[in-house]
């Protein structure tokens, strides 16, 4: 096995769209500014106006990839291709909507010499919304009080049945809103179900400080590092705009409880809310980086790496503990994008800073 | 196909026009004027050069013909369903 | 011709001109990319033409073979966990008669909820006491002969509690019946417009009427959570409740329950539209239903070692799952035509006449022959003259021509029983035998078929016949006039 220093790395989810932008990009920040990385970062994309596809600085060479409701083999087929093109060492994938093909996938890749450190079928399965509430009931992590939903009949009976407005609705996969009535209830509900169907989760709103962990677990019960963060200001969509790191032993508890019931084995984003009563409240466990993940490389403690590095087989990584006190602020800004490099991602899926012909 | 549909979109896609568009051998095209992209077939391409090179509906057509060994009614019927369609998008 | 005379090879492929603009959010070539072997040259080990040249299109192909392994796979997930257990072919999901008697072979009590059903059930020689008789409609008279037959009738609401207890009253037997119950398991929506409602007491009170019957004997509980279920979890809490109130009820009551029907709803491998991942990420496998079916049964019914009552028999009434990826649909383009927003369309001659699930699930549609061009999004009409017609808003197939089959998969389940007669004839049905003969199995209806039913009164035998008696003189005498300036062949005689 080469050096993890020299891997060719492909990371997904290199969308940048200005107000929720997915996390790949700040994963290949992480790896490509890392001092000791030499080698270099793939990117994997699902839409022509992925800004990864563009930003050559920290994506060398970029791809566009099937849908991940096409499903496990037209992904395989395609990452084989790449593959063939590229040489690809290991792939850390940053979508939720994605990983149950990677997750199918991980043998066969790894048969092709493409590592990941992902979770299995079960694990991923245990921390999805719809399981969440079973697992902190029996490892005794508080939840705010949630319900799967199919019908929107609920949203008239909510209080009989003990849910009081407002609620925060949210998509199986991704997105949520906040509704103080019924009828905004509904209306959150359909645009939900049309675009990521069935269910919904609805959760009461509970009070207090949103906390945010990400980490990487070793896949035998340990939280192998992580770094904790505190939102200090959202967007209306209620994503991080700017954040600090903190040091929450709490936060940090609960966390480490989640890893070892769960074994968890891959990055994750805990997402957490201290209540005024100091208690801490479930919100999601995210099976993947977040999107401020870079914020790991600028304390020191570059998790993307230390996935790499434990992909390699290392066991003693000594992470550095990490200084509260540091701040992010997410800004926008414009890539420059030529018209050739256009043409490419149309034409062939592909996008990279030679002029090779990468159609295939 | 009324005649009169035609012509309005002959003469809003003939000429000029036309031969702003960045048309690539991937079938790739760019309109300058709109910053609008589009994809165009094989045919749709051979179509496009043809009319470029300011021929006819019936000289286009005659090429698709030939090009790919269909008749010239198909051929033609096809072309002018092609430049209602660029009449849209131009 | 001269023999010599090759064919001259065209520079281009044919397919009309088109170009498309570039939309935002949907501007990926490998988007909707399909592996390459989305192809198949046969169905079930026979040839796709040759079925088409031999049995015409549309046509449904089920396989023998694959019914008779789905069944026992099912069977064998359950009886390895649960000894004592039983499957009740769902009649409504498809009940073309060979289906269901391959499945009676293989040991299915027949599931019915219609006194159609249920004639059909007999008329196919399954006995009354292999019957379990569901369904919110029974009338009086099939009643009767399911009462006399021995059917184990599942009760749907008091009425129909009342009216079993007279007919075995007026007969002088114990009529065999079991409650069915709607509660909320907390995964999905209850369907409480079937049974008896548990939270309310409604069920308590069918039971105790039920128990103080001389006419009834209560012998089994039956609920069914929904369908396409795909929480295994669902089950799991739906049995618990079950066996609490059999618990609950055999120790107020002087019953004995011996049958634990847990109904159907088992996923097949469909792609439900309102489900973003493809089936094969989604659908749970039938081991991990039967795990915590079976595993929560084992749980709940650990008491009854201490008591003297046996364990109950499992039932279950998987349709869906046994019978759908048993058949395809072979159906052929008709024409094809450019939309204008650009897409290609083609028009089938099967649409949601005979595939009455497209409006739920996107079905997988596969091409026979060799790929002609690259592969584009593409709508498939069918050939009614309804906008709603539609088998897929979108599939990624290459440019098809009128006359390309197309095969459709799975369509086994609800399609044979669904399906609508509107303005088109049903094709043939035909079933590959598990040593690879072929035979029909529904023959394709013709004009006889569709008129057989229609009665004309006499007056009404010809078309365009003058119309007799004072007929006439009940219209004013200005519409009369306008109606013989508008049907001038219409003789007024009076």
């Amino acid at each position: 096995m080469r050096n993890w220093r020299h891997w060719k790395v492909a990371v997904t989810g290199i969308n940048a769209h200005a107000e929720n932008p997915g996390p790949g990009l700040a994963v290949a920040r992480c790896l490509v500014e890392h001092r000791e990385f030499r080698g270099s970062v793939l990117g994997l994309a699902y839409d022509a106006l992925d800004a990864g596809l563009y930003d050559h600085d920290n994506c060398q060479s970029s791809y566009l990839i099937p849908y991940p409701s096409a499903g496990d083999e037209a992904l395989l087929e395609r990452i084989k291709v790449i593959h063939s093109l590229e040489g690809i060492d290991a792939v850390i994938p940053c979508l939720d909507s994605e990983l149950q093909n990677f997750i199918s996938l991980r043998s066969e890749l790894a048969d092709l010499g493409i590592q990941m450190l992902i979770p299995s079928r079960d694990q991923f399965n245990l921390r999805a919304k719809n399981h969440l509430v079973d697992l902190c009931s029996k490892i005794g992590v508080a939840v705010p009080r949630s319900k799967m939903l199919t019908d929107p009949g609920f949203f008239d009976r909510a209080a009989r049945e003990g849910f009081e407005y407002p609620l925060v609705v949210k998509g199986v996969f991704y997105d949520a809103a906040i509704v103080y009535n019924a009828f905004e209830a509904k209306a959150a509900f359909s645009r939900l179900v049309g675009k990521w169907g069935y269910p919904c989760l609805v959760q009461e709103v509970v009070n207090g400080d949103e906390l945010n962990l990400a980490g990487v677990g070793d896949g035998r019960g340990n939280l192998t590092g992580f770094v904790m963060m505190r939102k200090r200001a959202v967007t209306d969509k209620g994503k991080a705009w700017a954040g600090v790191t903190v040091v929450d032993e709490a936060l940090h508890a609960t966390a480490s409880k989640l890893v070892r019931a769960l074994a968890w084995r891959g990055p994750l984003e805990v997402e957490v809310i201290k209540g005024t009563d100091g208690k801490i409240y479930l919100i999601e466990i995210n099976p993947r980086f977040p999107s401020w993940i870079y914020l790991s490389h600028a304390v020191d403690r570059n998790l993307p790496v230390a996935v790499l590095r434990m992909l390699a087989g290392e066991k003693d990584l000594q992470l550095t503990q990490h200084e509260p006190g540091t701040f992010f602020i997410r800004h926008a800004r414009e890539l420059i994008v030529n018209l050739k490099d256009f043409e490419s991602v149309l034409v062939n899926g592909y996008c990279g800073g030679d002029a090779v012909d990468r159609s295939a | 196909m009324t005649d009169s549909l035609l012509a309005g979109a002959l003469s809003q896609c003939s000429g000029d026009r036309l031969r702003q568009l960045a048309v690539s051998d991937t079938g790739f095209v760019f309109d300058p004027q709109t910053g609008q992209s589009f994809t165009v077939n094989a045919t749709g391409r051979l179509v496009l050069d043809c009319l470029k090179r300011s021929d006819g509906l019936e000289e286009a057509a005659q090429c698709l013909a030939e090009d790919c060994d269909v008749p010239l009614e198909l051929a033609l019927s096809s072309v002018e369903a092609f430049l209602m369609q660029l009449g849209r998008y131009l | 011709m001269p023999e010599n005379s090759s064919p001259k090879r065209p520079k281009l492929a044919w397919e009309p001109p088109f170009i498309q603009p570039h939309r935002v959010g949907e501007i990926n070539k490998f988007g909707r990319h399909r592996p390459r072997e989305a192809r198949v040259a046969s169905v079930f080990g026979v040839d796709v033409e040759l079925l088409k040249k031999n049995y015409g299109s549309p046509l449904f192909v089920t396989s023998e073979e694959r019914l008779r392994a789905n069944v026992r796979r099912i069977k064998k997930a359950f009886a390895v966990r649960w000894g004592n257990t039983c499957h009740g072919w769902s009649y409504k999901t498809n009940y073309i008669s060979a289906v269901c008697n391959i499945l009676h072979q293989e040991g299915s009590l027949a599931e019915v909820v219609s006194a159609f059903e249920y004639e059909k059930a007999r008329a196919l020689g399954v006995p009354g006491e292999m019957i379990i008789f569901n369904g919110p409609n029974k009338g009086r008279a099939i009643l009767e002969r399911a009462v006399a037959e021995g059917a184990q009738i599942h009760l749907d609401h008091l009425d129909e509690l009342n009216l079993v207890e007279a007919v075995a009253a007026a007969q002088g037997r114990k009529a065999r019946v079991a409650l069915r119950l709607n509660f909320d398991t907390g995964y999905s929506e209850p369907w409480s417009r079937f049974g008896f409602n548990l939270e309310s007491g409604q069920a308590r009170q069918a039971a105790k009427l039920a128990a103080a019957s001389p006419h009834l004997q209560l012998c089994g509980l039956h609920s069914h959570l929904g369908t396409f279920i795909l929480e295994p979890r669902a089950y799991g809490e739906q049995v618990k409740i079950m066996c609490k109130f059999m618990r609950e009820i055999e120790s107020s009551e002087d019953v004995q329950i011996d049958v634990i029907d847990i109904g159907g709803g088992l996923p097949s491998m469909n792609a439900l539209q309102s489900i973003y991942l493809p089936p094969e990420q989604v659908v749970p496998s039938i081991n991990e239903y039967a795990e915590v079916i079976c595993g929560t049964l084992i749980e709940e019914t650990r008491y009854r070692s201490h008591t003297n009552r046996g364990l109950p028999k499992l039932v279950f009434e998987s349709g869906r799952a046994v019978v759908d990826d048993a058949q395809v649909l072979i159906t052929s383009v008709v024409g094809t035509k450019r939309l204008p927003d650009g897409r290609a369309a083609a028009v089938l001659d099967a649409g949601t006449n005979l595939l009455f699930t497209a409006y739920w699930y996107n079905h997988k549609v596969e091409t026979t022959g060799e790929a002609r061009g690259a592969l584009a999004d593409t709508v498939l009409f069918g050939p009614l003259c309804m906008n709603i017609d539609v088998v897929r808003q979108s599939v990624q197939l290459p440019p098809l021509r009128a006359g390309d089959s197309l095969v459709v998969s799975p369509v086994g389940a609800y399609n044979n029983s669904q399906w609508m007669q509107f303005i088109e004839y049903r094709p043939n049905v035909v079933l590959v035998h598990e040593d690879g003969d072929v035979s029909v199995i529904r023959a394709a209806e013709d004009l006889s078929v569709m008129m057989a039913q229609d009665r004309l009164p006499e007056h009404l035998a010809t078309p365009f016949a003058p119309v007799r008696g004072a007929g006439c003189n009940r219209f004013d005498a200005e519409a009369e006039k306008q109606a013989k300036t508008l049907r001038p062949f219409r003789i007024c005689r009076g």
